[in-house]
């Protein structure tokens, strides 16, 4: 919800263009059974060993942890716990089901050992949505007619675009959302256009809306997917089918609100409609190619970690609709470019909120465009206008031209992508969080009596050490905007006893009262890392906790 | 609280698991009743298979086709016409017409005189009823298939050509053509009616023909007359003979096609009046659970076959019982204090309940499309406010099948025809 990428690039690389489209002379034709295609099956298998490999060497330690992973996988644990949705009174801020299905992911490491419940280890379990993610590309390359090769590529540019390696390994709910919304675009380009399939389709886009809301904004591209790929005959059933389902399954959301009497706002309780006023009425974060606003630096964040991805993508995705009535790739990847556009109009609203997760949703789509591109060109290049009496000079002049294309792209692409993922694999960047969480299990005397303001990130660390949830170990800004919460500090500061101030406590506390006086009060008893990304511990200074006695639960269920 | 907190735990538990389990039963048959009616739609090569294969000119069965008409003289000439319309070259028409009925006798004496193709037997049993009826005109089939037709039915020219051609090229022992109610601008409960038809024939029926178990219609059916004689012809004793010959030729391994063209299907009314309507529905009902009871179903070789045909005979009883339970189980889930993991249990069959709507809703519009017929959204309208009360009749028809079987009541209520569905029909034929 707060966070953004760490850095900001400061190269002003060109970004690759994606080469034109062309229309192709012959239709291709999507494989009958890809379940028992060898070729498929030991290319998806090859790229995704690779894929899996580069997304899950170092997960734990590289990129830095987020806030927000710490918040969906905490009330994950809430889930497990039995607890409800969460730990905290749930206020219809998201749809629960993302971290529901973390909670399902994570259940049986959770079971073997508790202590692995904290936002490092718990990455792997990101690594399974991932691998299926990054098939369903291949599938749905596949079934949007495109060459087994493209389909192979497409999978690379998702899966291994050091973009997408940083943010896929995060705890996120948008990476689940974009794996339901795959598997929905799946299921309405099915080869066999049965009404099942397409109803599952309405099942699995609901999915996605419900694991991520902004997943909303994809539906009408799916639609048209769906209306492509349907027959004359049974379009209408199919179409229908899929929109009833996934109708009923999204107002399965409203309707958990109204049974929980938390659907219209009132006095002493959460509701849905606060929440999604929340949402939307957010502040803004600036027009995106405003230099300064903040949705500018979120986007200079997305292009720090690679270009080619999603300026070409965005490239492609435009030629693919402006070239619509002539291509028939074109019109075969209508679906994923009509995304890429919906989403880049969304992402250009003039003062819209633009989170640093909001390319997720896109990764998939701009892979998958860019792919389709390169295909078209390849296709323009070894077949356009070709005939039986090619003379020989001709075609190898095709061919030279495609490899230098080749060469060309590679050795930009290559050396780019290979720092990318070398800095995934090497790096540490939550060394500061690991050693400021074992201070705190060892150094703190009796850490069950002690409250603690940190960010989410750390919530769980500190749970395993003996914290009490919820008001023992506080996440910070709850000390402001939760009435259950500050209804237990009547002393306000006084009733502390530490604050972590993490890089994203020390950004929050401006707006924090509470947390704000507890940074002034207190000063820092130990230190970890340096500079902006550091992470101190800071005892509060006549600080009355430790003697009151508290409530005894900070959820409401 | 009055209750202490484990008898009060212990109560609601076994309301929530009771609550759950009624609601996932009923999910799950309504899941697969759904299932089955979509399932021409599956896929656009499982709609086409539904039709018939285009006749390839040569003829090379003959028919016979049985009328049993009673107190039918206002249809019965216009039927018989129509019937000799057909382009096929061989078949007789075989009117069957009870002992004391001497109008629709004079009817079918006058059309005998005028073409030598129809003849007349007629039936002199004490009791009348169709299955009976028809097994005085067995012994009477020259042709090497009977066909059944109703009084006042109307028969395509060109369908026979078509069911001769998927004789031949099946190698089928039974052929059942389609039928639809056409009249669905009558009434409220005919558009509902019309579109239970659409359903069953346009869909369902061929699903049962895959499986190889399916209850056969009451007419625009073709069996091969050695089978038939074989198969001592119909249940004299069956209040849906149609339904028992089908289950039985079926259970025997007979091989039966289903083919629907919506310009091939043999037009039909519903009844006149709704008690005439109820009357109908316990008759069926009232029939599938004697064919039930019968138990020649039990000698169906699978195990699936043996449960779809269980629940396919079972299913207006069925039908009854959810019809009450899911908006019971709707007011428990808002009204009741159950927890909310509980409660969205008991939406599941409403939520299908609600998409079988939906479908119901488009199906009305292709069936317009099919027939060339103006569906106005007032039509929708009663399609979607009369389906309550609709499975409020089926319920009834339901309770009064029992009741009337139980008490021993086997007589036959046979439904008028007004043939309002004739008019239409001659407005259809008017080239636009």
């Amino acid at each position: 919800m707060t966070s953004t990428l760490p850095a900001v690039t400061t190269s002003k690389v060109p970004a690759q263009r994606t080469p034109v489209p062309t229309t192709r002379s012959t239709p291709r034709t999507p494989p009958s059974r890809l379940r028992i295609s060898r070729p498929d099956l030991v290319l998806c298998a090859v790229l995704l060993v690779a894929v899996i490999t580069v997304q899950g060497w170092n997960i734990a330690d590289y990129p830095t942890l987020s806030d927000d992973e710490g918040t969906y996988l905490a009330q994950a644990w809430a889930v497990q716990q039995g607890e409800g949705l969460a730990h905290y009174t749930y206020w219809y801020d998201h749809p629960p089901l993302g971290w529901i299905q973390i909670a399902v992911l994570t259940w049986i490491p959770a079971l073997i050992s508790p202590e692995s419940m904290t936002v490092g280890s718990m990455r792997f379990a990101m690594l399974l949505v991932s691998a299926v993610s990054a098939v369903l590309v291949y599938v749905l390359a596949r079934r949007l007619s495109l060459p087994n090769w493209a389909a192979g590529l497409a999978m690379v540019f998702f899966g291994l675009s050091p973009l997408s390696v940083v943010l896929q390994r995060e705890i996120f709910l948008d990476n689940i959302a974009v794996m339901w919304t795959l598997l929905a675009f799946c299921l309405a380009a099915s080869p066999s256009r049965h009404l099942w399939h397409h109803f599952g389709a309405g099942i699995a886009a609901a999915a996605g809306v419900l694991t991520k809301e902004t997943m909303l904004v994809v539906l009408p591209a799916l639609f048209v997917t769906m209306w492509r790929h349907s027959h004359r005959d049974t379009r209408k059933f199919a179409i229908t089918g899929a929109v009833t389902a996934c109708a009923l399954i999204g107002l399965s959301y409203p309707l958990f609100a109204l049974l929980k009497g938390e659907f219209f706002p009132g006095a002493g309780h959460v509701s849905l409609w606060d929440g999604l006023k929340y949402q939307m009425t957010r502040p803004g974060s600036g027009f995106v190619l405003d230099a300064g606003s903040g949705s500018y630096g979120v986007l200079q964040s997305w292009l720090y970690y690679d270009r080619v991805l999603p300026l070409g993508g965005l490239a492609g995705a435009l030629l693919l609709l402006v070239t619509w009535r002539w291509s028939v790739t074109a019109r075969a990847l209508a679906g994923p470019a009509l995304t890429v556009a919906i989403l880049a109009v969304v992402a250009l609203r003039p003062n819209g909120y633009l989170p640093a997760m909001y390319i997720i949703q896109a990764l998939p789509f701009l892979a998958l465009v860019l792919a389709g591109g390169t295909a078209s060109v390849a296709h323009a290049v070894l077949r356009r206008r070709r005939h039986g009496g090619e003379k020989e000079y001709v075609t190898r002049a095709r061919y030279a031209v495609a490899a230098l294309l080749v060469a060309a792209s590679a050795a930009y692409v290559a050396p780019r992508w290979y720092d990318g993922a070398r800095t995934a694999v090497t790096t540490d960047a939550n060394a500061p969080y690991r050693a400021a969480a074992k201070w705190l299990a060892t150094e703190v005397d009796r850490p069950e009596d002690a409250r603690v303001l940190v960010d989410d990130a750390l919530w769980l660390d500190l749970v395993h050490s003996g914290y009490r949830p919820g008001l023992g170990v506080i996440w910070f800004y709850k000390a402001d905007l939760d009435p259950a919460v500050t209804k237990t500090m009547p002393h306000g500061w006084r009733d502390l006893d530490y604050v972590v101030a993490s890089p994203t406590v020390r950004r929050d506390a401006v707006d924090l009262p509470n947390v704000k006086e507890a940074m002034e009060h207190s000063t820092p008893i130990a230190t970890f890392g340096k500079g902006p990304d550091r992470i101190e511990i800071r005892q509060i200074t006549g600080s009355t906790a430790g003697t009151d006695s508290t409530g005894s639960s900070g959820g409401d269920r | 609280m009055r209750r202490g907190f484990w008898g009060s735990w212990g109560d609601s538990v076994l309301t929530s698991v009771f609550i759950a389990a009624v609601s996932l039963a009923l999910f799950w048959m309504a899941a697969f009743t759904l299932w089955w009616q979509m399932h021409a739609w599956r896929t656009p090569e499982v709609l086409a298979s539904t039709r018939f294969s285009r006749p390839d000119g040569g003829e090379g069965l003959s028919f016979s086709l049985l009328l049993p008409a009673r107190h039918e003289q206002a249809v019965l000439d216009h039927t018989i016409q129509r019937l000799l319309e057909s382009t096929h070259d061989d078949f007789e028409i075989i009117v069957i017409v009870g002992h004391d009925d001497p109008e629709t006798t004079e009817v079918a004496r006058r059309a005998e005189a005028c073409d030598p193709r129809v003849r007349v037997v007629v039936d002199t049993h004490e009791k009348k009823n169709k299955p009976k009826a028809m097994n005085t005109a067995l012994p009477h089939c020259r042709g090497d298939v009977v066909g059944v037709f109703d009084a006042e039915d109307q028969v395509h020219p060109a369908l026979l050509a078509h069911v001769d051609h998927a004789f031949r090229s099946t190698g089928a022992d039974v052929v059942q053509g389609g039928v639809q109610l056409i009249n669905f601008h009558s009434s409220w409960y005919s558009l509902r009616n019309c579109l239970e038809y659409f359903f069953w024939f346009r869909s369902r029926l061929h699903l049962h023909a895959q499986k190889g178990f399916i209850p056969l219609g009451g007419n625009t059916v073709f069996v091969r007359t050695d089978v038939l004689r074989a198969a001592d012809g119909w249940d004299p004793d069956c209040l849906a003979e149609d339904c028992d010959l089908g289950v039985r030729l079926s259970s025997k391994g007979k091989r039966v096609v289903v083919a629907y063209d919506s310009d091939m299907v043999t037009r039909e009314e519903t009844p006149g009046t709704l008690m005439s309507l109820l009357k109908q529905r316990t008759r069926w009902n009232q029939g599938f659970l004697q064919v039930y009871r019968k138990k020649d179903w039990k000698q169906l070789p699978g195990f699936g076959q043996r449960l779809l045909a269980r629940y396919t005979l079972m299913t207006p009883f069925l039908q009854a019982v959810t019809g009450v339970i899911i908006p019971l189980n709707v007011a428990i889930a808002l009204f009741l204090d159950v927890p909310v993991g509980i409660a969205f249990f008991t939406f599941l069959p409403a939520v299908t309940a609600l998409v079988t709507f939906v479908f119901e809703v488009v199906g009305l519009h292709d069936f317009g499309k099919q027939y060339g017929l103006r569906v106005r959204p007032v039509h929708y309208l009663k399609l979607i406010v009369g389906g309550p009360f609709y499975q409020v009749l089926l319920a009834g028809a339901a309770i009064r099948a029992v009741w009337r079987e139980q008490r021993g009541r086997n007589d036959w209520e046979l439904t008028s025809h007004v043939g309002a569905h004739l008019t239409e029909v001659t407005r259809e034929d008017v080239p636009a």
